[in-house]
């Protein structure tokens, strides 16, 4: 009885869509409209680039933090730690649902982040990649 | 004189040593060796345990001072007021053995009760100042400063040491003595019991009377504390908390107290943060100059408290690392280097992984927790 219940519970949850949140939606609207504005070829945001942008390592940026991994670690469902050793609550949205639904704080961070790890702003496109590559996290 | 033969004739078996006496002393010999040790050897968080035996000493020394006046015949002052003079006499009857025997305390021993006592009443006074002055607390905090505090550590300290010898001078004493005198003295700090002549007319203890006093001083001391203690401790300014410093350095760091550098490091600190530690840490202008003055106007400056002076002090090449101050590498010298980058430290600036109160600026020792592992 309880073990079909928690096998249903669990279909349930693997089957749930990535859930989507207006304020997250606005903000990626706003990135879309901004990466069609730099390249009219632009057609829509990628998953698997984004992914690939966490993961790399890139050399144009700080030597302290060469990739997003260096602090939140390589999967983006586990809690990363700053410099400083303070510990990061998880940037995928299945575990911190607030995350990308602040303007402010997404323009904040992606400024600062992309110049630590890569040594230049990001791109509407790149922002957008990361935020959807992390929203079905 | 009597002669000694004549002396060693009319002694008896007497109860020289009262209990409260002997209570008196191996009391004290416990709390005076727990103090030097929890002092002199044991890690700094043993500062509570340390000064609560200093309590427990002061009371010991006021109970002393009342049955100097109220205890039985050899407890009182009265019965063991010699001069140097007359210990210098006995010293010299001592060595030539010759000289006369006393059943109270001999004048040689008076000179070494003098001294231990008043050794103990300036340890427990200028422990007052340390507590007071260099933590800030206790029922002094509000009216010494650290300058004050910080000059009692030094004469605490030496005291401590010279009590040493003292102590040493003590026990030499005794056992020389007990073996001159071919008299053991320390037994009879156990038992009471005591080889001596009974005086003719022995006064004896006058418990209430001394109680009365006890009870008076402890009334006393129960009015005024708490009134001292209700000052607000000197040099800690009120300061109300910045919701947008804690939230914005609080985003990657536990945010740092602003009494941990100087109002000029603070402002170099500010005007970098786009290469914060080799990070970009840019702030929107508003935020920055918000937290900007908020660090100014509570900069070390503004702050009377051990940490505020140890650190405003900075390092000449990185005045904004509060780490690379020559009074933090002094404080933490002794450490593993390894415990700094252990997985619960990570790095030397996380001063809240040891120091749980890091964020008051306090840093009392007795908020020190070092993580296992």
């Amino acid at each position: 009885m309880t073990r079909g219940f928690l096998l249903a519970l669990l279909i349930l949850l693997a089957a749930a869509p990535v859930r989507a949140n207006p304020a997250r939606d606005a903000i990626l609207a706003a990135f879309a409209t901004q990466a069609k504005r730099d390249d009219p070829a632009f057609a829509g945001f990628s998953a698997d680039r984004g992914k690939a942008l966490w993961q790399a390592n890139h050399s144009g940026g700080k030597p302290e933090t060469p990739s997003c991994a260096t602090c939140h670690t390589k999967d983006p469902t586990a809690a990363g730690q700053t410099r400083a050793g303070k510990t990061i609550a998880p940037m995928a949205v299945s575990m911190t649902p607030d995350r990308f639904t602040d303007p402010e704080k997404v323009a904040k961070w992606f400024a600062r982040n992309c110049n630590n790890v890569l040594g230049r702003a990001c791109s509407a496109a790149e922002k957008g990649d990361i935020i959807t590559y992390l929203s079905g996290q | 004189m009597t002669s000694i033969a004549a002396e060693e004739r009319a002694q008896r078996r007497l109860r020289v040593w009262d209990l409260p006496t002997r209570l008196f002393h191996w009391c004290l010999v416990g709390l005076v060796s727990f103090a030097l040790v929890t002092g002199l050897v044991a890690p700094k968080w043993w500062v509570g345990p340390h000064i609560l035996a200093g309590y427990g000493i002061a009371i010991l020394l006021a109970f002393r001072a009342v049955w100097a006046f109220y205890g039985p015949e050899y407890s009182r002052l009265s019965s063991f007021a010699f001069g140097p003079k007359q210990a210098l006499a006995h010293l010299r009857g001592l060595v030539r053995l010759s000289g006369r025997h006393y059943t109270g305390h001999n004048p040689s021993g008076a000179m070494m009760i003098f001294a231990l006592f008043g050794f103990l009443c300036l340890l427990v006074a200028t422990g007052f100042l340390v507590q007071g002055g260099f933590e800030k607390q206790g029922p002094l905090a509000g009216f010494l400063t650290f300058a004050v505090g910080n000059d009692a550590r030094y004469v605490h300290k030496a005291l401590a040491l010279l009590l040493i010898g003292l102590i040493a001078l003590h026990l030499a004493g005794v056992l020389v003595g007990s073996r001159l005198m071919n008299e053991h003295l320390i037994m009879p700090m156990i038992t009471g019991w005591k080889a001596g002549v009974p005086t003719a007319d022995p006064r004896p203890a006058r418990p209430l009377a001394a109680l009365l006093w006890l009870a008076l001083l402890a009334a006393a001391v129960g009015a005024i504390v708490p009134q001292l203690a209700s000052r607000p401790a000197l040099g800690l300014p009120d300061m109300p908390p910045n919701a947008v410093m804690l939230a914005e350095c609080g985003a990657c760091h536990a945010p740092f107290h602003p009494s941990l550098l100087p109002r000029a490091s603070w402002a170099i600190l500010m005007a970098g943060l786009s290469d914060h530690f080799g990070e970009d840490a840019s702030l929107p202008a508003a935020k920055r100059d918000e937290i900007a003055a908020y660090l100014s106007r509570y900069a070390a400056e503004a702050w009377d408290t051990k940490a505020a002076h140890r650190f405003a002090a900075v390092a000449p090449e990185n005045p904004i690392s509060i780490t690379a101050t020559p009074g933090w590498r002094r404080f933490h010298a002794r450490l593993d280097p390894a415990l700094f980058r252990s997985h619960a430290v990570g790095t030397p600036g996380n001063c809240t992984a040891c120091h749980k109160d890091a964020g008051t600026g306090r840093f009392d020792p007795q908020a020190i927790a070092i993580p296992e592992g």
